[in-house]
């Protein structure tokens, strides 16, 4: 077996020592449950409308995902464009 | 985030008008606006945000008389959205606020702030405790509304509610009564507890009473909202992906195509429930479990009835403290992350995924109803650093939506934890012993 393997088979006993820990504690202090009101509240939307172009190329990357993926975090704020000024800021964290 | 193109920090706001300065007294103005240009003045002598007047002439003298026979004890009949005369037993049925007041309608054509007249700002010299003067015998009976909303008199039985609009915040503009009976919760509490007794504190489960739950009127603004919103970034499309190396040192690679992409979208949201208690707002689970009370949102908010304080007999009731002002922010969060997980369906193309790098909100209307919503709650308080930790479990008073959070016992979790990792690694352990 190669080393890459070997790694991979003596983290097994911590990685799944800890994986159980984290999941028992937040089946029992459920830590991560809010109210998904993105989903659970009545919106009525009118079709998305939008625009894409294209701007560039990646050759050759070792990642499966476009680096900080956020499209399914929808509560992780980016830069926030303000009307009034015109001026942004930026917010972070979550609501 | 990983926005490249942050602009510099804006200075801190300061100056004329700024947070910092003492604001002028309401409706006051330094120049007299019949001196200015009409297009100013026509703003300034504009109508202020219109506030629905939810207040109930019938109830200002703070007894609720049964239409019938004119008796005070009146409360809710169990289970139900009526109300129940104890002594003459006349039932009737208190008037539902979403068409009372038009509640439901005309969200899309919403603009400015419609705040009904229950969620108004709270004055400042407001206070907690309030005192009646008994028309039954003259006695006075005093309430305290920080936890309480109906009292008897002492002297003459009369049953007391604060029915009338008090600036303390205090009276909402609704109530929604509870459903689900105190059996029923205290079953379910038990029902949730009975999956997680394992690694439960050792105290927590010896002192387990279910039957010790609380009913409690819990403040939310309810707020209606018509928005845009505009969010843009950048999304990938994967071209190819193959794989050099052989063996064990196979690299798999991708090529993308790299996308701009901005989205645009228009919607009107009903009855979103925001906490109006600053203490029930705070979900950092660090130091609280709140969050447990948010997680049995949503109610049915459409079945609340006017603001009548005999549905609180018997139950205790917790004031609201914060103002629209103060909500607005968390509003704009929350309408924000509405709007990503609304354009989220029409970026599926972008098999890569999407990093959104800037996002935009107009608000053009709002409108805010401040309503008592039903949970029944229990709590244990499990003592540690900082002053300990409240553990609660909350049942919906409609719908019997359950959850809480069960004070684990630590040593156990991680005997559990490192027993099974040791049995993993010596698999492991094992298996390279013998493939090697």
């Amino acid at each position: 077996m190669s080393d890459d393997g070997s790694l991979f088979m003596l983290a097994l006993g911590p990685a799944g020592g800890s994986a159980l820990y984290w999941f028992l504690y937040r089946y029992y202090r459920n830590t991560d449950k809010s109210h998904d009101f993105e989903h659970e509240t009545a919106v009525v939307a009118k079709p998305v409308t939008g625009s894409e172009a294209k701007v560039g190329d990646v050759k050759g990357t070792r990642e499966k995902r476009i680096s900080g993926d956020n499209v399914h975090e929808f509560r992780q704020r980016v830069q926030r464009i303000r009307d009034d000024t015109g001026r942004t800021t930026s917010d972070k964290g979550s609501g | 985030m990983s926005t490249t193109n942050n602009p510099p920090p804006v200075p801190p706001y300061t100056g004329p008008g700024s947070p910092q300065d003492v604001p002028p007294p309401k409706g006051a103005s330094p120049i007299d606006p019949a001196t200015l240009p009409k297009p100013i003045r026509d703003e300034l002598q504009a109508p202020d945000p219109v506030a629905i007047d939810t207040s109930a002439a019938e109830l200002k003298d703070g007894l609720n008389h049964c239409p019938k026979c004119g008796a005070t004890d009146v409360r809710q009949k169990a289970g139900t959205d009526l109300l129940i005369c104890q002594f003459c037993r006349h039932e009737w049925n208190a008037q539902r606020v979403e068409e009372e007041f038009g509640l439901g309608e005309g969200i899309d054509k919403l603009e400015g702030t419609v705040i009904a007249s229950g969620a108004r700002d709270i004055a400042a010299d407001a206070v907690n405790m309030m005192t009646f003067k008994c028309t039954g015998c003259g006695a006075e009976v005093t309430v305290n509304t920080e936890s309480a909303m109906t009292a008897r008199c002492h002297w003459c039985r009369h049953v007391f509610g604060v029915n009338e609009q008090v600036s303390n915040g205090a009276v909402p503009d609704a109530v929604l009564p509870f459903h689900i009976k105190k059996e029923d919760a205290v079953a379910r509490i038990r029902q949730f507890v009975d999956k997680r007794r394992l690694f439960a504190l050792k105290a927590f489960k010896q002192e387990f009473t279910p039957e010790n739950v609380g009913g409690v009127y819990l403040p939310y603004m309810i707020v209606d909202g018509n928005v845009s919103a505009d969010i843009a970034g950048k999304g990938e499309i994967k071209t190819r992906e193959y794989t050099s190396g052989s063996g064990n040192n196979k690299t798999t690679y991708y090529d993308a195509d790299v996308y701009k992409v901005a989205r645009h979208v228009d919607f009107t949201i009903d009855d979103l429930p925001l906490e109006s208690s600053k203490a029930r707002g705070n979900l950092d689970t660090k130091t609280n479990t709140n969050n447990i009370i948010n997680t049995i949102l949503p109610f049915d908010t459409k079945n609340a009835v006017k603001w009548n304080a005999s549905y609180l007999l018997g139950m205790s009731s917790e004031k609201r403290d914060q103002n629209v002002e103060q909500l607005r922010p968390h509003l704009e969060d929350e309408l924000l992350s509405v709007a990503r997980a609304q354009v989220e369906k029409s970026v599926n193309k972008y098999d890569r995924g999407v990093r959104w790098e800037s996002e935009h909100l107009s608000v053009h209307g709002t409108r805010w109803v401040s309503m008592y919503l039903p949970v029944w709650l229990y709590s244990y308080h499990q003592p540690g650093a900082n002053g300990g930790m409240l553990h609660y479990i909350a049942v919906n008073g409609r719908t019997g939506e359950t959850m809480g959070s069960v004070p684990v016992q630590q040593w156990k979790l991680l005997l559990a934890a490192i027993t099974v990792g040791t049995v993993l690694e010596t698999l492991a352990i094992y298996i390279l012993a013998v493939t090697a």
